[in-house]
């Protein structure tokens, strides 16, 4: 087992059994966090960190879209299982010991968001051979630099003022899903035979 | 691979040479990790030490605290390492970032320690330091750990190290930014959001304690590096010549070979710190030189010194 995809084929691309999984990993993640993000995102902008929700809403549909495109798909009925346990793991949990319900699903949202744009690390399973020019790698490299950005707002909200008296709910809550994603992620790529490489990922 | 434990996190590290041999510690720098430091095992090691390397929280192979990392908890996980080594010398090196958490050592656990050598450090954020740093910061959020990386090379390394491998950058950066995460990085660096001066405290350092600063090193200049040459009692400051801010990574076997003189001259008792200034040789094993009498060691043209 590897820490990259592989083998390459001649022309250094990733095969296509480990690009669906992966992609459809990714489609999933980025897919409920674009519905949540929909969800919360109101007609009319009333508050200035509103727009930060558009921004949100309209880059993880462009993730999806763009796996969607650059994917070389291949048939892969073991994915019907994964997925289902893939989307029951992003459902909605309000994080305990935040009395506000509404603030509590919000904090759910950021860790979830924080958690697939930190704890993802897509770009780094490609080989140095992998083909440049190829679009699912270019792919994966823009999702992960993407991701970065978008995670600012998940870290400003987290580390923000509102939620000071609320830091151990949220820190735990967060370790929590960090923990959650990065063994759905771990699982998925095992299964392709990818290892993770991720140091926290022998975390108790 | 052995981990210390801290609360819920784990910290990586490796011992190498004789277990009853005096010990040397090392530090990373802020994006580095712990087999950056192999070249110094390697001579140190040789030199009949034991040498203890670790990746801090939110670095390499330890675990990376999500939201927060606190540099107390960076002091802690070092005295977990240190607690680790028996009760023989221990000697403490840290780079930069790696160099602040050995003084913060040092202050509340200085006695446990034969010998510290702080290697291209800081004990405050003067307005340029503060002003890099962010900008840094900036860089990392905005374009992620190789844009960071962009920035640092040519910042922290000299033209002869660069030009050799100016065209395979992309592999000299990828070990790097494969164990580095975004947010890790993000969380060492806001750990400076509220970051009190240590200058105060420096006095309190009692330590053998000898600084080193790269002759043209620019993000931590001369003048940080003074403050500690100052406040630290037994202390000396060496100048390595024609060296940046990274000049661990770009002369080994230079540096390692200071860092074993320095732990034999104290061992020796032949220590004498007097807040002296020197100038490294070019190469391990040459003659330090002391820094020409009567001219000012903090600018870069031969100005007289200021009488004592």
């Amino acid at each position: 087992m590897s820490e990259f995809f592989g083998p390459l084929d001649s022309e250094g691309r990733v095969p296509a059994r480990q690009q669906t999984r992966v992609a459809a990993f990714l489609v999933s993640a980025h897919g409920a966090l674009a519905r949540r993000f929909a969800f919360a995102l109101p007609v009319k902008l009333e508050s200035a960190w509103q727009t930060e929700l558009n921004a949100q809403f309209y880059n993880e549909s462009e993730i999806v879209s763009l796996l969607m495109r650059a994917t070389s798909w291949a048939p892969d009925f073991a994915l019907a299982y994964m997925a289902a346990a893939w989307e029951a793991a992003w459902f909605p949990t309000p994080v305990e010991g935040i009395p506000d319900h509404s603030l509590a699903l919000a904090v759910d949202l950021a860790t979830l968001a924080h958690a697939v744009h930190a704890g993802i690390r897509p770009a780094a399973l490609l080989p140095t051979e992998a083909n440049a020019d190829d679009p699912f790698v270019v792919a994966l490299r823009r999702i992960e630099f993407e991701s970065g950005r978008l995670l600012q707002a998940q870290i400003l909200f987290l580390k923000g003022e509102s939620l000071v008296p609320h830091r151990d709910a949220v820190t735990a809550a967060l370790e929590r899903r960090h923990a959650d994603v990065r063994r759905l992620w771990r699982e998925m790529l095992q299964s392709v035979d990818i290892s993770a490489r991720d140091a926290n990922d022998g975390k108790p | 691979m052995p981990f210390l434990t801290h609360g819920s996190y784990r910290i990586r590290y490796e011992l190498d040479g004789p277990a009853d041999a005096p010990a040397y510690v090392l530090v990373n720098g802020l994006t580095q990790y712990a087999e950056l430091w192999t070249a110094y095992r390697d001579a140190l090691v040789a030199r009949r030490f034991r040498v203890a390397t670790f990746d801090l929280l939110g670095q390499g192979a330890s675990d990376k605290p999500t939201l927060f990392i606190d540099q107390d908890d960076q002091v802690e996980a070092l005295r977990l390492l240190i607690d680790e080594l028996g009760d023989g010398p221990v000697f403490l090196s840290g780079i930069s970032f790696g160099g602040l958490i050995a003084l913060r050592y040092a202050i509340a656990h200085g006695t446990r320690l034969a010998g510290l050598v702080p290697m291209s450090c800081f004990a405050e954020l003067p307005p340029q330091l503060f002003l890099l740093g962010n900008a840094l910061r900036n860089a990392l959020v905005l374009g992620g750990t190789s844009y960071l990386q962009d920035l640092l090379l040519p910042m922290n390394v000299s033209d002869q190290w660069l030009g050799p491998v100016l065209d395979k950058l992309d592999q000299v950066k990828r070990q790097g930014w494969l164990v580095n995460d975004v947010y890790a990085l993000q969380n060492l660096m806001e750990s400076f959001l509220d970051f009190q001066p240590l200058t105060p405290q420096l006095s309190s350092i009692t330590t053998p304690t000898m600084i080193l600063n790269g002759e043209f090193d620019f993000l931590t200049p001369r003048a940080l590096h003074e403050t500690l040459r100052v406040q630290i009692p037994d202390s000396s400051l060496v100048i390595i010549p024609r060296a940046y801010h990274a000049f661990t990574l770009e002369k080994p076997a230079l540096t390692a070979d200071l860092l074993a003189r320095f732990a034999e001259d104290v061992m020796a008792g032949r220590w004498q710190g007097n807040k002296a200034v020197w100038i490294a040789p070019d190469d391990a094993g040459g003659a330090l030189i002391p820094f020409p009498s009567g001219f000012d060691h903090l600018r870069a043209i031969p100005v007289q010194g200021a009488t004592p």
